[in-house]
C-alpha cells in the first residue's frame, strides 16, 4: 500500500478510507453525541429533583422550553432519547467506531482494515442515521418518547404519542444498525485475515480480543433487532399490526411480547457488546501500567468468549415480570447467574495483574483502576435482577437504572477515557495535560459514584422509572432530599467534564509533541513514528513476542520489548 | 442545592436510629405488609450482606496494592504471567467460591420462595379474585359479585382507581390491559406483574395489616405515567363486604357510567362498558 495518488482535502478528511482519520471522524461523532446526551441526563435530574419547578439559568431551560418548565411529553422525549443516543450514538461510535477502527489494524500490524471503502460507508451511514435522529427533533411534535426500548403498543401510531418522531427514532436505529453492522464484517474479516506474520490469536493484545468478539456479536445480533425495528417500521407507516393486540387491535394475530423477545435477545448481548471493548482496554492497560504481563491473559480470553456464548442464551431475565413460564423463568436465572462466573475469573485475573506489579498512576491508568471499582460495583448489583424474586420487586425501578448505568455508562464512560487518555498521543501526535487528567479522575470518580449507587438507593425505596414526577406519590416523599442531592452530584459530575473538553481540545491545538511510545508500551501501534502514513508499516512486521513481555527478566536495561523485536537470548 | 445535601447528610448522622438501620442500603424501602413479601427482603438481605463483603475484600486487596506496588525508586514488578497451573486452579477455585456463595444460595431462595408462593397460586373457596385492566392512565377494577362469575351483570366494578381487599385473605389476579403495556406494582407488598395486550397475566397476595396504600404503573404507558396511580385500601372482612355492598350495580346504569367516564383524564380513550372476561383457570 505504498503508492498512493494525491489526495485532496476532501479525499484525505472527509471520504476518507484512511481507518485512521474514520476513527477520529467517529470520535468526534462520538463526543459530540456524549456531550448531548450528558446534558439531557441532567435535565433529567433536574425534574427528578424538582418536579415542575423551572429549569435553572445554567441548564439553558429557557432556550429548550416555554418560562423554562418541561412538560410531561419532553421529559419522556428526554430520557428515550438520553438512552437512544448514549448507547447507539455516543458508546457505539466511541469505543467500536473509534477505537475499533483505530486500533484492531495497528495492533495486529495491517495496513488497513480489509474493506477500507466498506469502512467508509459505514461512517458515512452512522452520519445520516445522526441526521435523521437530530432531525426528529425538528417535528412539531417533538422526537420518540416511547423509552429507549420503545415496546409497542406504546411505540405504534394507536399507542397514544402523537407525532412521527417515532418513526425517525426507528429509521435512525435501523439505519444505525446497518452501519455497526458493516463495520462489525470488516473487523472480523481484519482479525481474521490480515494479522502480521507470528500475530497468533493468543499474541493479539487483550483490546484486540475484546473488539473482535463485540464485532461477532453485533453480526449475529443486530441483524435481529433490524428485523423487529423493521417490523415496527411497518406498524407505523403501512398499517401492519404485527405487534398490536388487545383493545387497541383490529385484527388478531399481533403480539407486543415478540417484540419484547425480539428486542432483549438484541437487546442483552448489546449490554457485553458496549463492555467486552472495555474489558479488553483495561485489561490491556492494567498490564502496561503495571509493568506487569496482564495475569492469566489467555484464561481472560476464553472467559471472555465464554461470557459471549451465555450472553446469548440470558434475554428472559429483562421479562421476569411478563408472565414468562415459571420453567422459563427459572431457567434464565440460572442461566444469567452463571455468567458470574466466568465474569469472576476475569475480574480476578484484574487483580492479579495489579499483585506484585510496579503501578504507574498515569491517567489511563486511574481511569482503567476506576472501571475495577464500578464494573465490580456493577457486575455485583446485577444478581439482584438476575435473581426472579428480587426482581419482581426492583425491575422497572431506578434500581435498575442505577444498576446499567454502573456496568453501561460508568464502565464503558471510564473505559473510553481510559483508551482516550491512552492513545491520544498516538491518534493526534500531542501530549495531553496528565494533572488535569488526574483533576479530570477524581472529580469524575467521586460524583459518579455517588449518582449511580443513590439512583439503587432510591430504587430500594420504591421509586419506579421513567417518571415525570415523583412527588405524585406518598411512599416517594421521604426520599425527596435524596433525589435532590443525587441532581447536585449529577450537575457536579456533568460540568466536571469541562475539564476533559478543555484538555482535550486545548492539546489537539496546543499540546507538546508526543514521542512515538511516551507509555513505554510493546504493541505494535507504538513502533511507528507520528503522524503515521495512510498504509501504516512501511515494512510489514513480524512479530515474536506477546503483547504482554513487561519487566522480562531476558531484557536488560529496559522493562518492556516490542511485539516485533526478537528476544534477546 | 448544596444546602439541602448538607442537611440531609446531617439528618442522616443526627438519626441514630437509622444508622442501626444502614446497610449498604441506607433508606429502607415501604413498609411491607403482606404475607410474602418477606421473602423478596430475605433475598435482598442475603445478596446485600455478600456482595458487601465481596466488593470490600477487593476493594481493600486494590488499596494494598495501590500502596504496595507503587512505582518508586528500587521497585520492579514479578515477571509472572499468571498462567502457570497453580494460579488458574486458583482464580477458578476463587470464581466457583463466588458461584456458590451468591449465586447459587439466592438461586435456591429464589426457587423456593417461587414454589411456596410467588408462583403458587392460591385454590379454595377463601380465595379472593378480582380482574384488573389498565388503560392509560388509570386502573379498572371489577369484582365477581354474589353470582361468583365474572363478566355478569352483577359484577362489581368500584370507581375508578380504588381496589379494596380484606386483610388476611389470600387475593387473586387476572389482568389485562385495553390499550398498551403497563405493569401493576405494589410497592408495600413488593408485587409486580406487567400486563400485556392480548394476554391475561396471573398473579396473587396477602394483606396482613389494614391500611391505605399506592399501586402505582410500574411500565412507561405514555405521557401520564407518573400520575397513573391506583389507591388499595385494606380492611377487615366485614368493612370489605360492606363496600363490595355499596358498590353493587344499580338499576339506572347509565348514569354512573357518565360519571365514571368523566373522571378518566382529558386525552384519554373511550372504552368499552362491559370490559371484563370470563375468569380463566389456571392449569
Amino acid at each position: 500500500m505504498s503508492e498512493h495518488h494525491e489526495q485532496t482535502f476532501c479525499s484525505k478528511y472527509i471520504f476518507s478510507t484512511d481507518h485512521k482519520v474514520i476513527a477520529k471522524q467517529f470520535l468526534w461523532l462520538g463526543l459530540f453525541f456524549l456531550a448531548f446526551g450528558g446534558f439531557q441526563a441532567l435535565l433529567i435530574r433536574w425534574q427528578l429533583a424538582y418536579p415542575e419547578q423551572p429549569l435553572p439559568w445554567y441548564l439553558l431551560g429557557n432556550l429548550f422550553y416555554e418560562g423554562g418548565l418541561m412538560t410531561p411529553d419532553h421529559y419522556n422525549v428526554l430520557f428515550t432519547m438520553h438512552g437512544t443516543i448514549m448507547i447507539f450514538w455516543a458508546i457505539t461510535p466511541m469505543l467500536i467506531g473509534a477505537f475499533g477502527n483505530f486500533i484492531i489494524p495497528l495492533q495486529i500490524g495491517a495496513p488497513d482494515m480489509a474493506f477500507p471503502r466498506l469502512n467508509m460507508i459505514s461512517f458515512w451511514t452512522m452520519f445520516l442515521a445522526s441526521i435523521v435522529l437530530l432531525a426528529s427533533y425538528l417535528l412539531p411534535e417533538g422526537a420518540a418518547a416511547g423509552g429507549w426500548t420503545s415496546y409497542p403498543p406504546l411505540s405504534t401510531p394507536v399507542g397514544g404519542i402523537a407525532g412521527e418522531g417515532q418513526t425517525l427514532w426507528t429509521l435512525a436505529l435501523t439505519l444505525a444498525g446497518t452501519s455497526t453492522l458493516m463495520g462489525a464484517i470488516n473487523y472480523i474479516i481484519t482479525v481474521v485475515r490480515m494479522r502480521a506474520p507470528g500475530m497468533t490469536y493468543f499474541k493479539m493484545p487483550l483490546s484486540v480480543w475484546g473488539l473482535w468478539l463485540t464485532s461477532i456479536m453485533n453480526a449475529i445480533f443486530v441483524p435481529i433487532i433490524a428485523a423487529g425495528l423493521i417490523l415496527l417500521l411497518l406498524d407505523r407507516t403501512i398499517g401492519t399490526q404485527f405487534f398490536i393486540a388487545g383493545g387497541l387491535a383490529t385484527v388478531e394475530g399481533g403480539d407486543p411480547l415478540l417484540y419484547q423477545h425480539v428486542f432483549w435477545i438484541f437487546g442483552h448481548p448489546e449490554v457485553y457488546i458496549l463492555i467486552l471493548p472495555v474489558w479488553g482496554i483495561v485489561s490491556e492497560l492494567l498490564s502496561v501500567f503495571s509493568r506487569k504481563p496482564a495475569f492469566g491473559a489467555k484464561v481472560t480470553a476464553i472467559c471472555m468468549c465464554t461470557i459471549v456464548v451465555l450472553s446469548s442464551i440470558v434475554w428472559g431475565h429483562h421479562m421476569y415480570t411478563t408472565g414468562m413460564s415459571p420453567l422459563l423463568g427459572k431457567a434464565f436465572m440460572f442461566l444469567t447467574l452463571l455468567i458470574s462466573i466466568p465474569s469472576s475469573i476475569f475480574f480476578l485475573n484484574w487483580l492479579g495483574t495489579l499483585w506484585r506489579g510496579n503501578l504507574h498512576f498515569d491517567p489511563p491508568m486511574l481511569f482503567a483502576m476506576g472501571v475495577i471499582w464500578v464494573f465490580g460495583l456493577g457486575g455485583l448489583t446485577g444478581l439482584y435482577n438476575a435473581t426472579v424474586t428480587s426482581d419482581i420487586y426492583l425491575h422497572d425501578t431506578m434500581f435498575v437504572v442505577g444498576h446499567f448505568h454502573y456496568t453501561m455508562a460508568a464502565s464503558v464512560l471510564f473505559g473510553g477515557l481510559a483508551a482516550i487518555y491512552f492513545w491520544f498521543p498516538k491518534m493526534f501526535n500531542k501530549k495531553m495535560n496528565p494533572l488535569l487528567g488526574k483533576i479530570h479522575f477524581w472529580v469524575s470518580f467521586i460524583p459518579l459514584n455517588y449518582v449511580f449507587f443513590n439512583m439503587m438507593v432510591t430504587g430500594y425505596a420504591g421509586q419506579h422509572r421513567r417518571l415525570y414526577n415523583p412527588s405524585e406519590y406518598e411512599f416517594l416523599v421521604p426520599i425527596s432530599d435524596l433525589n435532590i442531592s443525587i441532581t447536585t452530584f449529577a450537575i457536579i459530575l456533568g460540568f466536571s467534564q469541562l475539564i476533559f473538553a478543555y484538555n482535550f481540545i486545548n492539546s489537539i491545538i496546543n499540546g507538546e509533541k508526543a514521542e512515538a511510545n511516551p507509555w513505554k508500551a510493546n504493541t505494535l501501534e507504538w513502533t511507528l513514528e507520528g503522524p503515521i502514513p495512510h498504509g501504516n508499516f512501511a515494512t510489514t512486521p513480524t512479530v515474536y513476542n506477546g503483547p504482554h513481555e513487561y519487566s522480562n527478566p531476558a531484557v536488560k536495561d529496559r522493562d518492556w520489548i516490542a511485539q516485533s523485536e526478537p528476544m534477546p537470548t | 442545592m448544596v444546602k439541602n445535601t448538607m442537611q440531609l447528610w446531617l439528618k442522616k448522622i443526627k438519626s441514630k436510629a437509622q444508622w442501626t438501620a444502614w446497610g449498604i442500603w441506607y433508606i429502607d424501602p415501604p413498609k411491607d405488609v403482606s404475607l410474602d413479601g418477606y421473602r423478596i427482603d430475605n433475598v435482598i438481605q442475603y445478596t446485600d450482606t455478600v456482595i458487601t463483603i465481596y466488593f470490600s475484600l477487593v476493594i481493600l486487596a486494590l488499596i494494598f496494592f495501590i500502596f504496595k506496588y507503587r512505582a518508586r525508586s528500587g521497585h520492579t514488578a514479578v515477571y509472572d504471567k499468571g498462567d502457570s497451573k497453580k494460579h488458574v486452579m486458583a482464580t477458578i477455585a476463587m470464581g466457583l467460591l463466588v458461584f456458590f456463595s451468591i449465586d447459587v444460595v439466592i438461586e435456591t431462595m429464589s426457587f423456593r420462595d417461587l414454589k411456596e408462593a410467588f408462583w403458587n397460586f392460591p385454590k379454595g373457596e377463601n380465595v379472593l379474585k378480582v380482574e384488573v385492566m389498565p388503560q392509560q392512565f388509570a386502573w379498572n377494577f371489577r369484582y365477581a359479585g354474589p353470582d361468583g362469575a365474572f363478566n355478569t351483570d352483577d359484577d362489581v366494578v368500584p370507581a375508578l382507581n380504588q381496589m379494596h381487599i380484606p386483610v388476611n385473605t389470600p387475593v387473586l389476579i387476572q389482568i389485562a390491559p385495553f390499550d398498551v403495556i403497563h405493569s401493576f406494582f405494589i410497592p408495600n407488598f413488593r408485587v409486580k406483574q406487567d400486563a400485556t395486550p392480548g394476554m391475561v397475566n396471573t398473579m396473587w397476595f396477602q394483606a396482613v395489616e389494614t391500611g391505605n396504600f399506592e399501586i402505582a404503573c410500574a411500565e412507561l404507558c405514555g405521557n401520564g405515567h407518573y400520575r397513573m396511580k391506583g389507591y388499595l385500601t385494606v380492611e377487615s372482612q366485614e368493612a370489605f363486604e360492606q363496600w363490595l355492598a355499596d358498590n353493587a350495580p344499580q338499576e339506572d346504569e347509565e348514569d354512573e357510567w357518565d360519571d365514571w367516564d368523566a373522571e378518566v383524564d382529558e386525552g384519554n380513550r373511550e372504552i368499552p362498558e362491559e370490559w371484563g372476561w370470563t375468569w380463566k383457570e389456571i392449569q
